[in-house]
């Protein structure tokens, strides 16, 4: 077992946070702009058979990795330390709680994917 | 010639003589000093020590941001004293022993807190075992290097051991097992060196909880260093090290 001593998961935290705040930096203004902004504002008109065709591809499982899932588990790691920051935990508790929140995020947006892809 | 100016300044004391067991607490002291362009923090600590109050004690030795030992808390942010001057504080100037650390006695900080850190990481050049154990002699000669090996670390090679870097991390405030901002700072510039042999045994100290990966990236420490050596990028290239490391770990096992 000494290939495990003194092994722990923040590693694996940070790397998803680093991942994702790649992400937030490159990936989220853009998306925000065209969705929130451009798009509302009648500006671009988007065809949403098109989209949805798209969301359904390998494209739409990039999407939802770069737009929601790495920045759901950045945001948690940012969070559970900012917990720790206030006295508020750094146990086990906050752990679960973040990382959890961030998985759940990830699975329902992996499910709704899943439902847009033909194979389901 | 201009009329003398003067600033008040006050300086947080602790005397442990003056200690009870009702009553264990620093106090503040206020003397007016008078200044000029030129003079620093040190300066004005030196001026009430010689003409206002003998009983003050602090550190200082090269007056040149070189020895590290005049850190003091100037209005709440980590300074050398010789490298701050009062002119920044026309308004009264507010000084204190470094934060995070224990007063010894007044402007004085146990500085071992940091120190045993620092002897963790193995702040020198570390012989390779082998060699060492054949008794080879090889390095009684100069070490090579060339200049890209040296571009490597020399901007973390500047650490001059001052401290300020640890009165700026909330991290070591809230954990003083944290190996902090300049200790790590210097294991990397260790680690970077290719004379160096010793990167294995530091890793053990930088992969644990209380290495590289209790910091959060609060990014004070590279703010208030007076040398620019920016410990903050050194930890976090640690983190890239330490997960490259605790991966191959896993995989290798320990070596």
């Amino acid at each position: 077992m000494s290939r495990f001593k003194g092994l722990h998961l923040e590693p694996l935290w940070w790397g998803l946070f680093s991942a994702g705040g790649v992400c937030f930096a490159v990936f989220l203004p853009a998306v925000l702009l065209v969705f929130a902004v451009l798009a509302p504002l009648g500006v671009i008109h988007l065809n949403m058979n098109a989209l949805a065709t798209a969301a359904g591809s390998i494209w739409g499982l990039l999407f939802v990795g770069a737009v929601i899932c790495l920045p759901a588990f950045h945001a948690a790691h940012r969070i559970r330390h900012g917990l720790h920051d206030l006295k508020l935990g750094g146990g086990l508790w906050s752990v679960v709680l973040c990382y959890g929140a961030a998985a759940l995020i990830s699975a329902s947006a992996l499910w709704g994917w899943l439902a847009l892809t033909s194979w389901f | 010639m201009s009329e003398q100016r003067f600033v008040q300044v006050e300086v947080v004391r602790y005397l442990p003589e003056n200690k009870t067991p009702e009553k264990d607490e620093p106090f503040s002291q206020f003397f007016e000093v008078p200044y000029t362009e030129s003079t620093s923090i040190l300066d004005a600590l030196q001026y009430i020590k010689e003409e206002l109050d003998s009983s003050l004690s602090f550190r200082w030795s090269c007056r040149m941001a070189i020895c590290g030992s005049c850190g003091f808390m100037v209005n709440g942010t980590p300074k050398l004293g010789c490298k701050d001057f009062l002119r920044n504080y026309p308004n009264g100037v507010r000084i204190a022993p470094l934060a995070h650390f224990t007063v010894e006695r007044d402007l004085m900080v146990n500085m071992e807190e940091f120190l045993v850190h620092l002897e963790a990481v193995q702040p020198f050049l570390v012989e390779e075992q082998q060699a060492k154990a054949q008794g080879v002699q090889k390095y009684t000669e100069t070490y090579q290097q060339t200049p890209a090996q040296l571009a490597k670390y020399k901007q973390f090679s500047n650490c001059i051991n001052c401290g300020l870097c640890y009165a700026a991390c909330p991290q070591f405030g809230l954990n003083p097992e944290f190996i902090g901002p300049g200790a790590l700072a210097l294991a990397h510039r260790y680690n970077l060196d290719s004379r160096d042999h010793g990167k294995a045994q530091r890793m053990k100290v930088l992969n644990g909880h209380n290495g590289v990966w209790s910091c959060t990236f609060v990014g004070f420490c590279s703010d208030v260093c007076p040398k620019k050596v920016d410990p903050a990028a050194a930890v976090n290239q640690g983190k890239v090290e330490s997960a490259k490391s605790m991966l191959i770990q896993m995989f290798k096992g320990n070596s």
